[in-house]
């Protein structure tokens, strides 16, 4: 649908240990976190560890097990949710390569008895890591 | 003899996605904007893309949205709701809790000063029968979407219809999405492909596959349904383009839809609200895979003067072109179609007001409803 749009030009942040970029949805309509069933984070081709994801939405932060039972907080078309993790990325000038995969599900679509159709979108920029700064 | 219909011109925020979703314009600035080009009167939104928060609207937003609408001479003419039945990951809502769900979004429909809410095909007849009176109550009427790869007189269409008639309430009725009825696989989207690396080749074999399925009618049933999509997904593996396979399946089948143009009269007095789905707009400024002009003369002859609203889809892989002007061209497609079958489209906000309080006259049009 509007895939080239999930990461955010510019928005790749480094503390030294954990990385985070800006993803925006690629759908028309706003989902809640139950319907954001996964996603993968990998810096020049190297992913950071599944355990490690967290995702930031509406000033709050979820592992993805959290996600799966939440229906109070939406993901709006409009809003950047932040997917972060532990990979070991150097504030410079360096151009690097940022690949985010998304799995959601589209809950008014249903494919079979029970079963809800999913999607899975992924897009890939470059951009430079800037310094996380301190809140 | 049926007097000739003047629908109304309208547009659903749909149409303009990819500018919404960019950011280029809030929602206030897209309404500005729809009114101050002629896109409406007609106005029509999706409550899930839309309103932060939805289907939770405040009395204070849902005031200053009225106000806006009246300021720049709009007419809200359906809100589009959600069956959100795979909202639990571990299982589908049971009726109640859908119910329950769909009241909510029913609510904010009236709230906000919709007359219709559009429903999906997920909502099965026995919902439908219940939620009549809870459309009743709130004097919003439910226009479930007819929309590929269904068809007005597919099994599943004519089960709610049949079930309309016997419930009797006038709050229950269709939306008809055009793109049930396609008349070929659209143009547009094979210069995407092409823009993909697909060969000529390919291409032309995926409209001869998709004119074949056209020729047989549309699909009788699931299974049918599901064999035309397998039959994309190995068309693309079979032509060295797997990663084609889907986007081939999911177009061919659920968005050019290959019913006849008639075959909507099998629901005509049941359709209250239209979806004129279209894709976009050729060098001769027509339609060239949607029957545009086919389907006003059709709304015009059997009387229909409820709201169109233009849905352009093309947005979905046209990321070169402008979507305002395709749209424009397209609702000039609409206005001379509906000149030449002898009538015209509604574009002034106060005539289509009274059109649309005759279209559908059981609606309480309530001006506050919480």
């Amino acid at each position: 649908m509007i895939a080239d749009r999930i990461i955010e030009q510019g928005t790749l942040i480094t503390d030294g240990t954990r990385v985070s970029v800006e993803v925006r949805i690629p759908w028309y309509r706003a989902l809640p976190g139950s319907c954001i069933a996964g996603a993968a984070l990998s810096i020049d081709g190297v992913e950071a560890p599944a355990a490690t994801l967290r995702w930031g939405m509406n000033g709050r932060t979820f592992t993805f097990d959290e996600l799966v039972g939440e229906t109070g907080e939406w993901w709006f078309p409009t809003d950047s949710a932040v997917l972060s993790g532990d990979l070991v990325v150097a504030a410079d000038a360096a151009e690097h390569e940022v690949r985010v995969d998304l799995t959601l599900y589209i809950p008014y679509i249903i494919i079979g008895d029970d079963e809800t159709l999913h999607i899975e979108e992924h897009d890939v920029k470059t951009m430079p890591a800037r310094e996380a700064v301190a809140a | 003899m049926t007097a000739l219909g003047t629908p109304i011109q309208g547009v659903t925020l749909y149409s303009f996605t990819r500018a919404f979703h960019g950011r280029e314009y809030d929602l206030e600035g897209l309404i500005r904007k729809v009114a101050a080009d002629g896109y409406g009167p007609g106005l029509e939104i999706i409550g899930f893309s839309s309103f932060r928060g939805f289907p939770e609207i405040d009395d204070r937003f849902a005031g200053e949205f009225r106000d806006l609408v009246d300021e720049v001479g709009l007419v809200t003419t359906s809100l589009a709701v959600n069956a959100d039945i795979g909202i639990h990951r571990d299982r589908l809502l049971d009726q109640d809790e859908l119910i329950e769900y769909m009241t909510r979004q029913i609510q904010a429909a009236a709230k906000l000063g919709f007359p219709i809410a559009r429903v999906q095909i997920s909502i099965t007849p026995d919902s439908m029968e219940r939620l009549a009176p809870i459309a009743e109550r709130h004097g919003v009427t439910l226009a479930l979407e007819v929309h590929a790869d269904q068809y007005a007189s597919h099994p599943r269409i004519l089960a709610l219809r049949d079930r309309y008639e016997r419930v009797g309430s006038p709050f229950l009725g269709f939306t008809a999405d055009w793109g049930a009825t396609v008349s070929g696989f659209a143009p547009s989207l094979l210069e995407a492909y092409r823009r993909r690396g697909a060969s000529e080749e390919l291409l032309s074999r995926v409209v001869a596959l998709w004119d074949e399925f056209s020729e047989q009618g549309p699909p009788a049933d699931q299974a049918d349904h599901g064999q035309r999509f397998g039959r994309f997904i190995g068309l693309a593996a079979q032509n060295g383009r797997p990663d084609l396979g889907i986007d081939f399946a999911i177009n061919g089948t659920g968005l050019f839809g290959p019913a006849r143009v008639d075959d909507w009269l099998e629901i005509m007095p049941w359709i209250k609200h239209v979806h004129g789905k279209f894709f976009g707009i050729d060098e001769h400024g027509e339609e060239p895979s949607v029957p545009v002009r086919d389907l006003i003369g059709l709304l015009v002859r059997n009387g229909y003067s409820g709201a169109v609203s233009s849905e352009y889809e093309g947005w979905h892989w046209n990321n070169w072109q402008s979507p305002f002007e395709i749209i424009a061209a397209e609702q000039a497609v609409q206005r001379s179609a509906a000149q030449n079958a002898g009538s015209r489209m509604i574009t002034d906000a106060a005539e289509a007001r009274a059109a649309l309080a005759n279209h559908l006259p059981h609606a309480l049009m309530k001006e506050t409803n919480a």
